[in-house]
């Protein structure tokens, strides 16, 4: 399958207090389409700012990104909005919502503005309400955000990244404030996406929602250090690929 | 450790906090300029005609003194007086740098200094109290009317006498100042006054002013009554009365310091309210880790207090220059002024501080109601739940920015509403004043001065001083036909008739009075507008205006006796009519009655009425005939004439020009400050807007399209409610002159699109300038998000 994602040494350099802060280096990876992804790592070690920066929200000191075979960082800011909007969809950990717009308003948000489709407004508004369907929160289209538990609202923030069609998903640490019953009712809609084609970058510190992935590429000090790819065996149980993945891991030192 | 705190609170939100002090500042100024102007106004004309020394009562005289001055000193009514000569004049008599005054109708009076019987003042309110050989001063009106400045040479000529002398400075006059006396004073030095002076020719030209101290005015009225040669006699009430017009301007300046106030409090309490509302997590935190409630009040008190101070202290001494800028508009003629000096300034900024910190106070309430968890979870209101949104994305024909506009509007109305507000009472004024100014200016005060007639001229050349006097009726007639037979010659056939004024002597059940009539001689009195009863249709029939069936206690079906030289005649009221001639204190003759020139004591125009109904554009092209025809200038429409009369439009439009400075000035500063804000307080937001894409034009065009809205339904308003809410400040003004019931004049071209559209671009300029901060702001800052 094709490189959807093409990453080559890339460096992001911080400046404070007059003092360098390199945090990452040199770092090179790609995605194929349908992939999923997931970046894990001790804290600190530049993995959320890898994906900011890969996604175009921050601007590399070097390197190149390329995505879908357009070099991201020779675009101008409206480029790259326009292809984060339209090419790309987002996951945050904290579940940012538009305070004052219901659920279903939220999620339509994005698609009134892009200009991928040549919808109506009327199909966008009922393909908003399928996918919202599809993740079950069909029933809180009109809430507004404070009325809903984080786990509706992560799984809103899904149907949100969705709602474009997006070709990649970058998602920070999409169960971090979650619970654990919450955390795998979202990771299964993931896992769902991705079967349906989705390729998805996230990142992560939980094994479990790591293991769900096909690959890991273990992330420490602003460099890629070591590469798991998830064994193909579909009678391997959920925890056995944990396990796997934790023996790996703790021979890289996590 | 609390002062640590606040340090770095300070230090931590200076968007905020500078906002707030840029708030407090503003608040402040008005406040403090705000009332000491209110103080000053509402002393008025009563503070400059004290500091002037005018008296209870005043009189004035022609030909001599008539009288007076014995009866003065006889008279029982008469504590004390002071008196002054003086010698009448005409613009004929008086020469700017050789050339002819061209502009200047009034008659004037030519005084010395050495003779003063009451203060003058200089335009730095000292007194004037000496001129020297050669000198004149004049009243800033006369420079202005006739465009001469302080340096400019004035030639005096007066029974072929004459004084040259150069304009020295400008002063105020307490008692001719007004335009509504028509009588404008010059006041020379001594020994050029003795050329006059010394001169046996000049004697009927002397005249009297007496400035008198009486405990009855209305006994002293009757006994002046019996003696000739008085122009003018009247209370100080009526002397303040002239100076209404200059009190129209003060009272505006009064209600737009009073707008202002409620607008710094509006907003005040906003940016308080909004400001610690932001910090209502922080608060939960301290409350959290068991910080008692009245600590974390006294915390953000003594925050809120320190910028109080700093803000108070700032404004106040800003307040000074400002409230004397805005007073100054009004104080040209008059002395205004309080004796607290500064400390109504000083009042004002503590009031604004002592406010802050009420506000404070209440807004900080609500911390001892929540629990922790609940200021952590919610912040904002405390409360568990926001209202839903009223309008939905998915239901919305409009572009996404614009949806978010009007959103933001419906579901945060409070802020919105502290905007719209603003907005409002800054422009309502602005449109009021140009409301009054554009009646003023059209025909719709006519029928309030006369009756309405094609042409109106004024021009001394034609209504020259012969028609008053014994042989005034035949001249009269002889001038009606000559002007008749000019305009037929040159194709313009026509009517011209004059409103006369008379002063007759009448008594009303055995009291005397002496009154002032009108009447028209070629037209007749049922010509006229009448607000209840009937025109008078017979000889012996008149009409009076309220103020006088108020001074003289006469109603419809009374009879009043009037002595018109030639006879006595008992005559009926039959009507009500409204007049701003004399404020109000007219009677109207029927066009028969045997009035005598003899008695005339002013004309007011040569009114044309044409017999072939000619259109406005006909009546400018025969307006420019007449004039080239006569070689004068002073001829008008209907509408010109009303402007001409009322003589204030020119400082009612320039109080219109710093009303709608000012409020330009309070739209750009509360756009500034208050989107200044809500950037800063969605910052979170619009950082999640470009992390999913959306462009810096999308954001920009969201938070003009915002500010936008709410500033067109504030103009929609002021225009709405222009008509009632000046009906409500200006009514009353209206009937203080005589007019009881005005038709405004709204001008759709300056009230529906030129001020309504300067507000609304400087609006859009402010906030197109102020969002493209927005664009600063990275996905980065999506930290900062609720």
């Amino acid at each position: 399958m094709a490189n959807i994602l093409e990453v080559k040494d890339l460096c992001k350099t911080y400046v404070v207090n007059k003092r360098q802060n390199n945090v990452l280096k040199n770092v090179s990876f790609e995605i194929e389409a349908g992939d999923m992804v997931a970046i894990m790592g001790p804290s600190g070690s530049g993995k959320s700012t890898l994906l900011y920066t890969v996604s175009g929200m921050d601007t590399p000191t070097s390197g190149r990104v390329l995505f879908d075979g357009r070099d991201l960082t020779s675009l101008k800011a409206n480029e790259l909005a326009s292809v984060r909007l339209n090419d790309m969809g987002f996951i945050f950990q904290q579940m940012y919502m538009v305070k004052n717009l219901t659920i279903l308003d939220n999620i339509l948000l994005p698609a009134m503005e892009g200009k991928k489709e040549n919808e109506s407004r009327k199909d966008k508004v009922n393909r908003a309400k399928e996918l919202m369907r599809k993740l079950s929160i069909i029933d809180i289209a009109d809430n507004d955000i404070n009325e809903v538990s984080g786990g509706q609202l992560q799984r809103a923030c899904i149907c949100r990244s969705m709602i474009n069609k997006p070709k990649l998903l970058f998602a920070d640490e999409p169960t971090g404030a979650l619970n654990r019953a919450a955390s795998a009712e979202v990771m299964d809609e993931l896992v769902k996406l991705n079967q349906e084609g989705t390729t998805i970058m996230m990142v992560t510190h939980d094994a479990k929602v790591a293991a769900k992935c096909k690959r890991v590429l273990y992330f420490v000090d602003g460099n890629i250090k070591g590469e798991y790819v998830a064994p193909v065996d579909e009678e391997l149980s959920l925890a056995d690929k944990e396990r796997r993945l934790n023996n790996w891991l703790m021979d890289l030192g996590w | 450790m609390y002062l640590n705190i606040l340090k770095r609170d300070l230090k931590r939100k200076k968007t905020m906090n500078i906002i707030l002090l840029l708030f407090t500042i503003l608040a402040s100024i008005f406040v403090a300029s705000g009332l000491s102007n209110v103080v000053t106004i509402m002393n008025g004309t009563d503070y400059f005609l004290d500091k002037a020394g005018i008296g209870d009562y005043v009189v004035i005289t022609q030909n001599g003194n008539g009288g007076v001055l014995d009866l003065l000193k006889e008279s029982k009514n008469v504590e004390n007086y002071r008196m002054e000569n003086c010698y009448w004049a005409t613009k004929d008599n008086i020469k700017i740098n050789n050339s002819s005054l061209k502009n200047e109708n009034n008659t004037l009076v030519i005084q010395s200094i050495a003779n003063k019987g009451i203060r003058y003042f200089l335009p730095d309110n000292s007194e004037l109290t000496e001129i020297n050989k050669g000198e004149i001063y004049v009243p800033a009106s006369f420079l202005e009317k006739n465009a001469v400045k302080i340096g400019d040479k004035l030639q005096i000529n007066l029974q072929d006498l004459n004084v040259e002398v150069t304009i020295a400075g400008e002063f105020k006059d307490a008692l001719l100042g007004s335009d509504m006396m028509k009588s404008t004073r010059l006041i020379i030095s001594e020994e050029d006054y003795k050329v006059f002076d010394q001169n046996e020719k000049m004697k009927p030209y002397q005249g009297c002013l007496y400035y008198i101290d009486t405990n009855n005015e209305k006994e002293l009225t009757s006994e002046l009554a019996q003696l000739s040669n008085i122009l003018f006699n009247s209370g100080r009430s009526t002397i303040k009365l002239s100076y209404v017009m200059e009190m129209i301007v003060a009272m505006i300046v009064l209600v737009l310091s009073i707008c202002l106030i409620i607008v710094a409090f509006v907003i005040l309490k906003f940016v308080i309210t909004f400001s610690i509302i932001e910090e209502f997590r922080e608060i939960g935190v301290m409350k959290a880790i068991g910080i008692g409630n009245r600590k974390i009040r006294s915390l953000y008190i003594i925050k809120y207090f320190f910028i109080a101070i700093v803000g108070g202290i700032i404004g106040f001494i800003i307040s000074i220059p400002f409230g004397s800028m805005l007073i100054k508009s009004v104080s040209q003629k008059m002395v205004l002024g309080n004796d607290s000096g500064i400390m109504l300034n000083i009042i004002g900024s503590l009031i604004v501080i002592g406010l802050m910190v009420g506000f404070t106070y209440l807004c900080t309430s609500k911390v001892k109601k929540f629990s922790p968890v609940d200021a952590i979870r919610n912040g904002e209101t405390g409360e568990r739940y926001k209202k839903k949104s009223l309008y939905s994305l998915s239901k919305a024909h409009t572009n996404p920015a614009m949806y978010m506009a009007i959103n933001d509007v419906l579901s945060s109305h409070k802020r919105f509403i502290t905007i719209i507000l603003s907005f409002f009472l800054s422009s309502v004024f602005v449109f009021g004043l140009v409301l009054v100014v554009d009646t003023m200016k059209s025909k719709n005060l006519i029928t309030v001065f006369g009756k309405e007639s094609d042409i109106y001229i004024t021009d001394s050349k034609i209504m020259n001083i012969e028609l008053l006097g014994q042989e005034g009726n035949e001249n009269l007639e002889e001038k009606y036909k000559e002007i008749e037979k000019d305009l037929a010659d040159n194709g313009m056939p026509g009517q011209v008739s004059m409103e006369v004024w008379f002063k007759y002597n009448c008594y009303v059940d055995s009291k005397f009075y002496a009154l002032t009539f009108q009447q028209n001689t070629k037209s007749k009195a049922s010509d006229y507008e009448y607000i209840e009863g009937f025109a008078p249709e017979k000889v012996n029939e008149i009409a009076i205006t309220p103020q006088i069936s108020n001074k003289i206690g006469a109603k419809i079906g009374d009879i009043i006796t009037i002595d018109f030289g030639v006879e006595k005649m008992d005559c009926m009221v039959v009507g009500y009519f409204q007049s701003m001639n004399q404020i109000g204190e007219v009677i109207r003759l029927h066009e028969d009655a045997p009035t005598s020139m003899e008695h005339a004591i002013a004309m007011m125009a040569f009114q044309i009425d044409f017999d072939d109904n000619p259109n406005e554009k006909e009546i400018n092209k025969r307006i420019e005939r007449i004039k080239e025809l006569y070689a004068i200038e002073e001829v008008y429409d209907a509408a010109g004439y009303c402007t001409n009369t009322v003589g204030v439009i020119g400082t009612l439009e320039a109080v219109g020009l710093l009303l709608l400075i000012i409020t330009c000035i309070v739209v750009v500063l509360v756009t500034v400050l208050m989107e200044r804000s809500f950037i800063s307080d969605e910052t979170g937001k619009i950082a999640l807007l470009k992390a999913l894409g959306f462009k810096d034009r999308f954001i920009l065009k969201w938070h003009i399209y915002r500010f936008m809205l709410v500033g067109i339904l504030a103009e929609i308003l002021a225009v709405a409610l222009t008509v009632p809410i000046t009906k409500l400040w200006c009514d009353p003004i209206w009937r203080m002159m005589g007019a009881l019931k005005i038709k405004y004049c709204f001008n759709p071209l300056c009230l529906l699109v030129i001020y309504p559209g300067i507000i609304l671009i400087i609006t859009f300029a402010a906030v197109t300038i102020t969002a493209l901060y927005t664009k600063k702001i990275s996905s980065r800052d999506m930290g900062n998000i609720e």
